[in-house]
């Protein structure tokens, strides 16, 4: 019952409706079962000479009430119940939603985002389906069973019942047996219809590959060859799943022939009445809907159950990064000091960042260059707390950026990283983080420093254009551009710019990196790039190679003392002059 | 049996093919602002769709429109049309469904006879007219509806598959001979759409909808004329109620079909909104902006809850509908038997038909409003297939036209003139000329024709002015196969399709193993396979994932080798690519372009030096052409391009 732990919850704190749908099924399940006696007596009532015609009318009445009354408490259970697991269905969702948000990257490291969707739209369902439906199906189907069982014992024979529900057994066994090969050969369809997929998305895509080699002729018979086989698995399944229907009707036939028989051979003996013996054709007919569901229904729980599994193994994952207790939620300037700094990534031997001794005083510009994997975005990372150091070895004004909320650091420090993210939001809403009280003459003021406005006056909505899915519509230069508006509007004590302007030009890149230095006054700003033109200016710069501290100084100094710093210059200077240079 | 044949759908729709973006070092960026969103990109190989976007407060659910008669009409027949071949067995379907209704018929008539005539009746039994044949034959009845139930379902099935595997393959036929200029306008989300979704909702519509349809209006008809023969006052009586509730089925289902969109619609969102922001959690949490996100998403939820409420209300109506008629129909013929039993005593037997006739009734109506829906949205499934078949005319076919079995490579434009839309000029009286061997290389801003030209050189586009010529003879009137074959094309995007290595490199084709030898060393892919723990056979999943871009570009440079083509046309690929590799592929490019005419779009300075003659393009014109000493000195637009940019630093 553990698993259920958020069910049962849920079911606690719902416990009125929840109470009151199940007294409305019980009734609703009780009612039906009136039936088929009322209907057996009336019959036998007008079967004598001159019968009673009031207390046919009266019989009609209650048949007219039972009709309505299993109408109303059905309804009634079905909009508390199903109505209640839709609600649950919502709330789990909701509750996943936040704890999503919690989690840390390294837990969405190990996780493929299609997985994690599945679990918000599938699994969340079949736990609804569980709570639902077959909750109340298997509520409901019991009490009918039961009831029908009890009268039929009760008012005609219990051996004429028990003799006529030896199909029954037989009936459930076929169902789970014959239902399990048809889910088998039915996931060989599926595999079947996704190869088919999956051939047609790469026929498609690759296109013009095909056409290029003329592979068209070749392609279709490979293709041909897989719909074949998805040909082959339909039919089988099918010829599978056509046995059960007659296998089951079959098996429901023998019963009433037996009930023909002997119950028609009780009637000729005088033992019971026609209306006994068609009341209890109606409670056979009656009894055969709650056993065919049986399947279903247990191949419902089965679902629940591992997608419940599931879910609480993502809920029980706590995220790796979270408020230490006694953190505090007081601003800082943005003075960072690295004190034997040490990090390596999980399932990693090698040290990804070392950094022993240094600091960033506040409202100064760093600049940190180096190769790929030096180390660079590691730094950026750490300030941020995606990943944390075992020691605190990240100071903050002084104090470990442990010791402050993850709200306070997080709103102090911002990240432009080389691939921004952008939602699939108005350029507005993405500018100013969904913030929508930022005056117009700000964010137009952050989009013309970042060189944006142009391009984004020159949409037909302006800055209430759609950006597509990760800002599909936008070019890669026109992404890092916009998410440098977001970062300038923001105006956080620290700014990292982590590669941010790789994909502009270098004029472009030099105009922004003027707009920053002069909005950036007073405020400490990190810059990583591998491009010297984009550090040459900063108060400091740190040279990283290979995770290690290989240079510290300014431009002049570390041209000065040679080294990595100066071997990156020279050859970025070649490379621009060598076009020059004809010979 | 339905709730295991619910049919795992595709989410094909949102497969956009995202524009490689290429714009991020070197020649291919321009000023910013220059390149606007709105302004169509001809140069790339990729091509975005709109993409209908929404913002989350805003979007509301809409419901399709149903199609006008004509349209159907003409669906209708094309159906009708493919499933001619397979008329027997539907034939003999049909007689299956006679067969079937009429044990269904016969059951309750069954019932009717014991009650009224032994066990009311009391009339004496004389060998088949008794209690125990009237059960036997109950049982017997029961065996054949069940036998011929199976026996149609299967044939029908089996036909039906037969129909739609030829469907398909046509389908997919089709869009592998559609000319490129055709889809690069239309969406591959929807073309896949096609050959998978729609084909299925087709599939249905013989397998599941017609034949069952007819087996539910016969099945009406058959109850009527049952119950009319037995008494036709009591069929009256009890067909009072039957169009009441037919009404309220029809009226409630619709609400609910309709009700259904909105929350699909929902739940599609939801997802969406799921995957976003997944993908982009790191930044949600250095932005701060979970709250924003939170807000945003129990609005999706909360709308989708309302729908789905919506929904369990209307289901609610319409799940007791059943019984509650039947008692109502049953109350209304007994009370009809009070007027009627005058000392006669009421045919009992014959109202125990009745009541399960009644109830009988109740499903083939309910189904009947489900498969109208299912007819409409396979006629709409139909009439995009039969769309797109009707393309026919403009079909590639590769095997007409002058063959040319081996080249010499000789290029020529001559006063070329193309465009992708209507008087805009792409390529503007283009005319150069590439000798055999010789490596030419074509450099210029995005938008200035670059690609344009490879595309005409392999006969995927058509220029509307003008000759490109092979080896002297226009392009256009050769056999395309052949000319395809002469000229192997490297995309700037390279595509792997999932397979191994092996089948990477040679396609389809039998490729030799000196030449498959050959291909691996020229190319510099042979370090790369050695390094593989199943060298050749090592196998590249979807799209190639598990390889870095560099060595997907080496796969591919082997890939054209292996097809011993005159000419090589490559687009050279701008990706961030490690050193090592990056090495390896100017390597390769020295190997593979040696003694073959090669024309490239090369973004590389090292490349681009590296070319015997170079065609600087701007806005659809050849504006200056030499190699890169000459064209240096001449201080012109190709300077000046090469000032503008920067090498990326390896």
């Amino acid at each position: 019952m553990v698993r259920f732990r958020i069910v049962l919850a849920f079911i606690r704190q719902h416990k009125p409706s929840y109470l009151f749908g199940i007294l409305c099924m019980l009734v609703a399940s009780w009612v039906q079962t009136l039936f088929p006696n009322l209907l057996g007596g009336t019959i036998d009532i007008m079967g004598e000479q001159g019968f009673n015609a009031a207390s046919v009318r009266r019989n009609i009445l209650f048949i007219l009430l039972i009709a309505l009354a299993t109408f109303g408490f059905t309804w009634l259970w079905r909009t508390m119940i199903i109505g209640n697991a839709r609600k649950l269905e919502c709330e789990i969702r909701a509750k996943l939603f936040r704890h999503f948000l919690l989690l840390s990257p390294s837990f969405y490291q190990k996780k493929k985002t299609g997985d994690l969707i599945a679990f918000a739209i599938n699994d969340i369902s079949a736990v609804r389906m569980t709570f639902g439906p077959a909750t109340a199906m298997s509520v409901n189907s019991l009490v009918l069973c039961i009831v029908s069982i009890f009268t039929m014992i009760s008012t005609v024979d219990s051996r004429l019942t028990l003799l006529t529900l030896i199909p029954f057994p037989f009936v459930i066994w076929a169902m789970l047996s014959i239902g399990n090969q048809v889910r088998k050969s039915f996931l060989k369809v599926q595999e079947s219809f996704a190869a088919i997929s999956g051939k047609v998305n790469e026929g498609i895509h690759g296109v013009r590959v095909l056409k290029a080699y003329v592979q068209e002729a070749p392609t279709l018979a490979d293709f041909r060859e897989t719909s074949n086989g998805m040909v082959e698995a339909s039919v089988k399944m099918v010829s599978v799943s056509s046995i059960l229907g007659p296998v089951i009707e079959l098996c429901f036939s023998l019963s009433f022939g037996l009930n023909l028989i002997l119950g028609g051979r009780m009637v000729l003996d005088g033992t019971i009445t026609v209306g006994a013996f068609v009341a209890f054709n109606t409670y056979l007919a009656m009894i055969m809907a709650p056993v065919l569901s049986i399947g279903r229904i247990v191949n419902l729980f089965q679902r629940g159950i591992a997608s419940m599994d599931r879910l609480n193994g993502v809920f029980l994952s706590e995220p790796e990064i979270r408020d230490r207790p006694h953190a505090r939620d007081i601003s800082f300037q943005g003075h960072i000091a690295i004190r034997n700094l040490s990090f390596r990534y999980k399932d990693t031997a090698k040290a990804a960042l070392e950094i022993q001794d240094f600091t960033i005083p506040a409202g100064s510009t760093l600049g940190i260059i180096g190769l790929t994997a030096s180390g660079k975005t590691t730094l950026a990372n750490l300030l941020l707390r995606a990943y944390d150091t075992e020691n605190d070895s990240l100071l903050l004004d002084g104090l470990p950026i442990t010791g402050y909320t993850l709200e306070t650091l997080r709103n102090g420090i911002g990240l432009v990283s080389q691939e921004p993210f952008l939602f699939s939001a108005t350029i507005r809403e993405n500018i100013t983080s969904f913030q929508l009280d930022r005056s117009e003459e700000e964010i137009r003021e952050a989009a013309s420093d970042s060189f944006m406005l142009e391009s984004i006056e020159e949409m037909t909505e302006g800055l209430d254009t759609l950006l597509g899915e990760r800002g599909i519509n936008l070019s890669g230069g026109q992404r890092q551009r916009v998410a440098i508006a977001r970062a300038l509007l923001r105006d956080t004590p620290v700014l990292i710019l982590d590669d941010a302007l790789s994909a502009v030009d270098t004029v472009t890149e030099a105009h922004i990196l003027e707009n920053l230095r002069r909005r950036r006054k007073g405020k400490t700003t990190i810059l990583i790039s591998h491009r010297i033109s984009a550090v040459a200016d900063a108060d400091n710069i740190l040279v990283l190679n290979d995770g290690q501290v290989v240079q510290t100084g300014t431009h002049e100094a570390l041209l000065q003392e040679g080294g990595l710093y100066r071997e990156i210059n020279d050859e970025q200077e070649e490379n621009r002059h060598r076009l020059l240079r004809a010979r | 049996m339905k709730s295991t044949m619910n049919r795992k759908k595709t989410d094909t729709g949102s497969s956009v093919r995202a524009e490689k973006n290429s714009g991020s070092f070197g020649l291919m960026e321009k000023h910013p602002g220059s390149s606007g969103l709105m302004k169509k990109n001809h140069d790339s190989s990729g091509h975005t769709e709109k993409h209908p976007v929404s913002s989350v407060m805003k979007d509301k659910p809409t419901i399709p429109q149903t199609f006008g008669s004509e349209v159907k009409s003409h669906s209708l027949r094309a159906l009708f049309r493919l499933s001619r071949p397979w008329m027997g067995k539907f034939i003999l379907a049909v007689g299956c469904i006679l067969l079937v209704n009429a044990a269904t018929l016969l059951k309750p008539w069954l019932l009717k006879v014991v009650i009224d005539d032994f066990l009311i009746g009391r009339k004496p039994q004389n060998g088949l007219y008794s209690l125990v044949s009237m059960a036997i034959l109950y049982i017997a009845v029961s065996l054949m509806g069940g036998l011929f139930t199976w026996l149609q379902v299967n044939l029908v099935n089996r036909a039906g598959q037969a129909i739609i595997h030829n469907l398909r393959c046509k389908v997919f036929e089709t869009i592998l001979h559609l000319p490129l200029p055709w889809l690069d306008k239309n969406s591959s989300g929807r073309l896949i759409t096609r050959a998978t979704n729609d084909i299925s909702e087709i599939g249905e519509f013989y397998t599941d909808v017609t034949v069952n349809m007819m087996k539910d209006i016969l099945l009406i008809i058959g109850i009527i004329a049952a119950m009319f023969t037995m008494s036709i006052r009591l069929s009256l009586v009890s067909l009072a109620v039957i169009p009441v509730m037919a009404v309220l089925v029809w009226l409630i289902k619709n609400r609910i079909r309709r009700n259904f969109f909105g929350m699909k619609h929902y739940i599609g969102r939801i997802n969406g909104f799921f995957a976003e922001s997944l993908s982009g959690m790191q930044t949600i949490q250095t932005l701060r902006v979970e709250e924003a996100r939170d807000k945003d998403f129990t609005h999706l939820n909360d709308e989708y809850f309302k729908t789905t409420l919506t929904q369990v209300r209307l289901n609610s109506f319409l799940k007791p509908a059943s019984d509650v008629f039947q008692n109502i129909a049953i109350a209304m013929l007994l009370a009809y038997g009070i007027g009627q039993v005058s000392g006669e005593g009421l045919p009992i037997g014959i109202l125990y038909a009745f009541t399960s006739y009644i109830k009988q009734f109740f499903g083939p109506i309910s189904d009947l409003a489900d498969k109208y829906n299912s007819i409409q949205s396979a006629l709409v499934s139909a009439d995009r297939v039969f769309g797109l078949l009707d393309e026919e005319p403009i079909l590639e076919k590769p095997d007409e036209g002058t063959p040319m079995p081996d080249a010499a490579g000789r290029i020529e434009f001559r006063h070329v003139w193309f465009s992708y839309a209507e008087e805009d000029w792409v390529l503007k009286d283009v005319s150069f000329t590439v000798e055999p061997g010789q490596t030419a290389a074509f450099v210029g801003e995005t938008g200035a024709g670059k690609t344009t030209i490879m595309n005409l050189v392999s006969g995927f586009y058509l220029a509307q002015k003008g000759e490109v010529l092979l080896d002297g003879i226009p392009v256009s009137t050769l056999k395309k196969a052949d000319l395809r074959r002469r000229v192997a094309s490297v995309f700037q995007d390279v595509f792997l399709f999932s397979g191994t290595i092996r089948d990477n490199i040679t396609l389809h084709d039998d490729t030799s193993d000196e030449l498959l030898d050959t291909a691996l060393r020229a190319s510099c892919a042979d370090s790369l396979v050695e390094h593989l723990a199943k060298g050749l056979d090592e196998p590249v999943t979807e799209r190639g994932s598990t390889l870095s871009a560099g060595q997907r570009q080496l796969v591919s440079f082997a890939r054209a080798i292996a097809h011993d083509p005159a000419v090589l046309v490559m687009d050279e690929a701008t990706a961030n690519i490690d050193t090592q590799t990056e090495r390896l592929i100017q390597e390769a490019l020295l190997q593979v372009t040696r003694n073959r005419t090669t024309l490239m779009i090369a973004h590389r300075l090292s490349t681009i030096r590296h070319a015997d003659r170079i065609f600087v393009m701007r806005h659809g014109e050849i504006v200056e052409s030499g190699n890169h000493d000459s064209l240096l000195k001449h201080k012109g637009y190709y300077l000046s391009l090469l000032e503008e940019c920067e090498e990326p630093v390896a």
